[in-house]
């Protein structure tokens, strides 16, 4: 057993949030998009880029790393900064090494931001640029399968078919994302839908309709992370971070249990390391990227035994008026994709009670999920909590 | 024609020459006698790099697949469908292919290679049903 060098539950906080509007196309660079976004959560936290002395962000060679964005906003003195490779996976584990790098004093006060022009320059997957660079890929793009609602779809079926799981659970979940969302004024797609809409949008990639995709979407997301002391002193609510961890993942050609995910794995030294356990989550925000990937989740975090998720989705169990609210935003498939980031700062609405209409009464923990290590085998998430 | 040729890299261009000539082989650790696929320096159960080619009856069972509707493949016949299959002689192992039947697959039937081949130095490898 390593020796515990540093006491890191609920030594750091997020102050702040901040977002571009969300649309199809921004018109302007990813680099315009990270500094409005960074600004707009360093305004929220009631500090200025003067306070900042970290950046962190994600990307997967589509967007402006912290160092373009440090020196675009004059900060050429940074003490720590981050440029993680990786997509929706690794959303959780940035935040999570800025807490750890606040926490252990090499910077104060750390923005972490993700801009994308997911939809108007850098489409996800084969479908609007050559095909990722990885070595797997020879063995699955010449079979015409490259990009990720194919991907997804293939896992989806997988658990249908060990589980039982139906259209109707994919279904039942977009439509309770959607009513979310017609409270965000934020999202994109606010106009409340049926189950019968879900089941006569058209195909993608079967399993899979339109509406168990997330949005593609222009804009972006930022999170001030500094000491919880320092919090404490700002004009916001504190949000603190009681947990974050790192998980394994499976590859395209290697996995024992197509199933289950490597959240399973991650989520006892998750709640462990919070002191918390499933039961004690208010609100979860769980990685989105198609409806698929929630149900799972669901599971491998522990709210529903294995291979309920989607009886668990269907009794409305995820609804804001259930016991487990999830995706309060709308998430990626209604409020927009923003790669991980949005559902991080939708938590911190919900924990200092500022998330209107969509608002769970009463809010004080809060589970945020990253892709859970399908397509990259890594995985993150985080436990937050009101201070 | 193919819409996505393969480049293979330093570790699997020996596979894909040996695919060319329908010869499917996965490597074997030397020391421990471990199947793995894809090519890779080094046995993941035991760490050791020796290692030789094992040719092996290219066969699996079918764990999932998709139709796709979405042009994905510039050019495919839509809808194709795309197999997961969990092959026989390498445990923990799946792969993909279009799927070669006459009629949908069926979940766990076991399933042949069924070669594609595309000019003298390509093939490729797509699934079949064993049984009609």
């Amino acid at each position: 057993m390593a020796k515990r060098l540093l006491d890191f539950r609920d030594a750091t906080a997020i102050a702040g949030v901040g977002y571009t509007p969300f649309t199809r196309d921004s018109g302007v660079s990813t680099l315009t998009l990270a500094c409005r976004a960074v600004l707009a959560a360093l305004d929220d936290a009631g500090l200025t880029a003067d306070d900042v002395d970290g950046l962190a962000t994600h990307r997967v060679g589509d967007s402006a790393p912290p160092t373009l964005v440090g020196p675009a906003l004059g900060l050429t003195d940074l003490s720590w900064h981050l440029d993680q490779f990786g997509g929706g996976s690794v959303s959780h584990a940035v935040v999570g090494q800025a807490a750890l790098a606040v926490a252990a004093g090499l910077a104060e006060t750390v923005v972490c931001y993700r801009a994308i022009n997911a939809r108007s320059e850098f489409r996800m997957g084969g479908t609007g640029r050559g095909v990722p660079a990885s070595p797997e890929v020879q063995y699955q793009a010449p079979y015409g399968y490259v990009a990720p609602p194919q991907q997804y779809a293939m896992y989806a079926r997988a658990h249908m078919l060990k589980y039982g799981t139906k259209a109707e659970h994919f279904g039942q979940l977009a439509v309770t994302q959607r009513a979310n969302a017609a409270k965000n004024p934020r999202a994109l797609m606010r106009t409340p839908i049926t189950l019968d809409d879900y089941l006569a949008s058209r195909w993608i990639a079967e399993p899979f309709r339109l509406l168990d995709c997330c949005l593609e979407t222009d804009g972006a997301c930022a999170v001030v992370v500094t000491t919880a002391e320092r919090a404490r002193s700002l004009h916001r609510p504190p949000v603190l971070i009681s947990a974050a961890a790192w998980g394994g993942g499976t590859s395209h050609l290697s996995c024992e249990d197509p199933a289950v995910t490597a959240a399973a794995e991650l989520a006892p030294r998750l709640y462990a390391q919070a002191g918390l356990g499933p039961g004690d989550v208010d609100v979860a925000e769980i990685y989105d990227c198609f409806t698929y990937s929630v149900i799972v989740q669901l599971e491998d975090y522990g709210f529903c035994a294995k291979g309920e998720g989607g009886p668990y989705v269907a009794s409305g169990a995820t609804a804001l008026d259930g016991p487990l609210p999830v995706n309060t935003h709308g998430g990626f498939l209604s409020e927009g994709y923003v790669h991980g980031v949005n559902h991080i700062a939708e938590a911190v609405s919900q924990l200092r009670g500022d998330a209107g209409d969509r608002q769970v009464p009463g809010a004080e923990v809060a589970l945020s999920t990253a892709q859970p290590g399908y397509i990259l085998p890594a995985t993150s998430a985080l436990i937050l909590r009101r201070a | 024609m193919v819409v996505y040729r393969p480049e293979p890299d330093r570790d699997s261009r020996e596979w894909w020459e040996r695919i060319a000539r329908h010869e499917f082989a996965v490597q074997c650790c030397d020391a421990c006698g471990t199947t793995r696929f894809p090519a890779r320096a080094f046995c993941p159960a035991c760490r050791t790099e020796a290692w030789h080619w094992q040719e092996v009856d290219p066969e699996g069972r079918v764990e999932s697949w998709i139709v796709n509707h979405q042009p994905f493949m510039p050019g495919a016949r839509e809808p194709y469908v795309v197999v997961m299959v969990r092959l026989a002689a390498v445990p923990g192992c799946v792969v993909y292919g279009n799927w070669h039947g006459r009629r949908p697959p069926e979940p766990g039937e076991r399933v042949r290679a069924s070669y594609s081949r595309i000019d003298e130095s390509l093939s490729l490898v797509n699934w079949e049903p064993v049984d009609g």
